[in-house]
């Protein structure tokens, strides 16, 4: 066995001999798998219910009887994002944002059960989950386990008989650092058994793989910095305390004012703020529902024209129908321009937020979970954006039905009585009309593009750890 | 002849403060050369420059006629190092601790091997494997002798090896390293301790504020005396020395 092993045996032994370590490392074992298994269920559920949910939302629309099309306009959809499989590890920002939209004639609702704005939850840090326990409390427990690998050895004698066999600090420093990597190794197991997991449930390997690389790159670093600071520092109680003070920095300190100045710097206004703000555009647009509303003059001259009559009346199609159409299109590229802008700047705070990262690996690497897993702002944009294009399309294609298949003077008597009512109706065929929805995560190659910066960092925290462990050991002192 | 150990015009300066000031020695092979001195006046760190752990500030010293600064590692191969705390793992027995150390230093002994170093310091059996942390200071202090012989370098560094032994414990440990030395290993050891310095070393060199004051050696046959390295040690005039 080489010398490095052999060192690495030696410590794997003091700890296994120290009940404090074992009982320590066995908590953590039991919190990690509870909390595992408690997301795992909770997720795989939630799946499973909002496919379920989807396809009978589809079948609700396509059961309705025949009605009024625009009346199905405003009888509206569902659209259901369900979480990815490896939001059993990361569930990232659904908890926040909303996982299901009511889609609408005129309107752009915002994502139902979400707890809060998407942009709050930059950090992500809101519940107890696996990828949570592995960014904040596993780095503890490798400082509980490592603060004092070569003070130990230092403050009983014991470098000194260590070196005296002719050992080099650099070799005793690979000793003690192959000793953390094995208890880290040990730690990637649940998250390994996870991913294997969510593969079976459809996951790409490849984004399953490079979510566990990343943690363990990341839990590396820590080993890196516990090391450090049991080789530079000359006290345990002043290593331990050093090291709660850095993990307290990176992990929640960091983090906290990271969302704090991202907010700050880059003002995203939520969904509901922007929307007041869009009102009185919103008003200038004129209200599709009138189609005698002024703001659709020049529209009514430009259809007379085209068709060369001289009354809507004598219009081959129907000029409600019309005015919807038209004013769908009007207001959904002015709800489009304030999403879009508001999308761009949570994307902004987000990419904002990302560059902390080289002030605590915590936040690199909870930013590459969330991408990797696929539970990050911009799957959560895309959401929005595919759903709001489903909305868009099957209103337009109903507006389009109300424009050529209900006769225009059926449709404005159609309050007149019952059978009034019955003629100003369609066939119920006309909803097939709505397109299957079904959102798939990025692929996993997207995913790995948009997690490089946060996993580049990671390795530049690595590098620069390992750095500083290479030039301590070389100058081990007594 | 090279010298196993050697210092010459060693000084030393930490943190300003001077701890060796022109310290100037050889110790030849299967002798026994006691550095003494009171706290502070350089005895450890003149042990420690010759394992790399200090470096000098001025002069060098030399291990087997190389200069400890061009090949630090050569010089701890050679050495067998016993601090004062007889510093071994508490977790684990005196087999375990045996076989660890020297697998650091490149050497494999079997349990056999192992058995008859710890007969020889009179570890008693039935110690042997419980751990380290249950023993009293002497028989630590075996345990690490035992290494020290099974390293089977040719010197010997000990840092007040007799510290906090019982008078019997003391005794056994200065037969042994008697028979080390005329086995051949060079012995250096520090010590406050006048009495067994003089019953144990071929020279005694005194040590005091850096500078190595004085040094006396044994007639041939005979025991250095006591009484007149304790008046040097003691600061009192007119004694007697030899040329270090």
């Amino acid at each position: 066995m080489s010398t490095v092993l052999r060192i690495a045996r030696e410590e794997w032994r003091l700890w296994l001999r120290s009940k404090v370590v074992v009982a320590a490392a066995l908590i953590v074992a039991v919190l990690l798998a509870a909390t595992s298994v408690l997301t795992v269920n909770r997720v795989a559920e939630e799946q499973s219910q909002r496919i379920e949910q989807q396809i009978a939302a589809e079948q609700t629309f396509f059961a309705q009887p025949d009605r009024h099309p625009h009346r199905m306009v405003h009888y509206g959809h569902y659209a259901f994002r369900p979480p990815p499989p490896l939001a059993v590890f990361e569930p990232g920002v659904d908890a926040v944002t909303g996982q299901s939209i009511f889609l609408e004639g005129h309107r752009q609702n915002t994502a139902m059960f979400a707890d809060t704005k998407a942009a709050a939850d930059l950090g992500g840090f809101a519940s107890l989950t696996p990828a949570i326990l592995y960014q904040l409390l596993l780095p503890l427990l490798l400082i509980v386990l490592g603060h004092a690998m070569f003070l130990r050895e230092r403050e009983s004698g014991t470098l000194a008989v260590m070196l005296a066999q002719g050992q080099s600090g650099t070799k005793l420093a690979l000793g003690k650092a192959a000793a953390l990597l094995a208890v880290i190794a040990i730690f990637m197991i649940p998250l390994i058994g996870v991913a294997a997991y969510s593969v079976s449930l459809g996951e790409s390997a490849l984004a399953a793989t490079s979510l566990v690389a990343g943690y363990f790159l990341y839990l590396c670093i820590w080993g890196g910095i516990v090391l450090a600071a049991s080789i530079l520092l000359k006290q345990r109680a002043v290593s331990l305390g050093a090291l709660i003070f850095v993990w307290l920095f990176a992990a929640l300190i960091v983090p906290r004012f990271a969302i704090n100045a991202s907010s700050a710097v880059i003002d995203a206004p939520g969904k509901i703020e922007s929307d007041l703000v869009m009102l009185a555009e919103q008003r200038k647009l004129g209200d599709g529902h009138n189609a005698a509303d002024p703001a659709f003059m020049q529209l009514q001259a430009q259809v007379l024209e085209e068709y060369g009559v001289e009354t809507i009346e004598e219009l081959p199609i129907n000029w409600r129908g019309v005015v919807a159409s038209y004013s769908e299109a009007e207001l959904t590229e002015l709800l489009n321009s304030y999403a879009d802008k508001r999308m761009e700047l949570e994307a902004s705070q987000s990419h904002l937020f990302g560059l902390f990262g080289f002030a605590s690996p915590t936040i690199a690497i909870s930013s590459a979970s969330r991408t990797l897993s696929g539970t990050d702002l911009a799957t959560h944009h895309r959401f929005l954006r595919e759903s709001e294009d489903l909305r868009f399309g099957f209103v337009q294609a109903l507006n389009e039905k109300h424009a050529t298949d209900l006769d225009y003077t059926a449709d404005i008597n159609r309050n007149n009585g019952e059978e009034a009512s019955r003629a100003a109706r369609i066939n119920a065929n006309a909803w097939q009309v709505l397109d299957e929805f079904r959102f798939e995560p990025d692929s996993a190659v997207q995913r790995m593009d948009r997690a490089m910066p946060s996993l580049g960092i990671l390795i530049a925290w690595l590098i620069a750890a390992s750095g500083v462990v290479y030039l301590a050991s070389r100058k081990v002192r007594l | 002849m090279t010298s196993p150990l050697e210092a010459r015009s060693l000084s030393l300066v930490r943190e300003g403060n001077t701890v060796l000031d022109g310290v100037s020695f050889t110790v030849a092979k299967g002798e026994i050369f006691a550095l003494l001195g009171g706290n502070g006046a350089g005895k450890s760190s003149t042990l420690l420059t010759f394992l790399g752990f200090l470096d000098p500030s001025g002069g060098e010293v030399l291990v087997n006629g190389k200069s400890v600064g061009s090949d630090v590692a050569g010089a701890r191969n050679s050495i067998a190092y016993l601090p004062e705390a007889a510093s071994l793992y508490g977790h684990l027995t005196a087999y375990e601790n045996l076989d660890y150390f020297l697998d650091l230093a490149g050497k494999s002994a079997s349990k056999d091997q192992i058995n008859v170093a710890l007969d020889r310091v009179a570890l008693p059996q039935e110690a042997r494997t419980r751990r380290l942390q249950s023993y009293s200071k002497g028989m630590r202090q075996k345990t690490a002798i035992a290494l020290a012989l099974l390293r089977e370098t040719p010197i010997l560094l000990l840092d007040e090896p007799t510290s906090g032994l019982d008078p019997v414990a003391i005794d056994e440990f200065h037969d042994l390293v008697k028979a080390l030395a005329e086995g051949g290993q060079t012995v250096l050891m520090v010590t406050h301790d006048v009495y067994g310095a003089c019953q144990v070393a071929d020279r005694v060199g005194l040590l005091r504020h850096g500078k190595l004051v004085g040094s006396f050696a044994a007639e041939k046959g005979q025991r250095i005396d006591t009484e007149t390295v304790h008046a040097a040690f003691a600061g009192r005039p007119h004694f007697q020395t030899d040329a270090a």
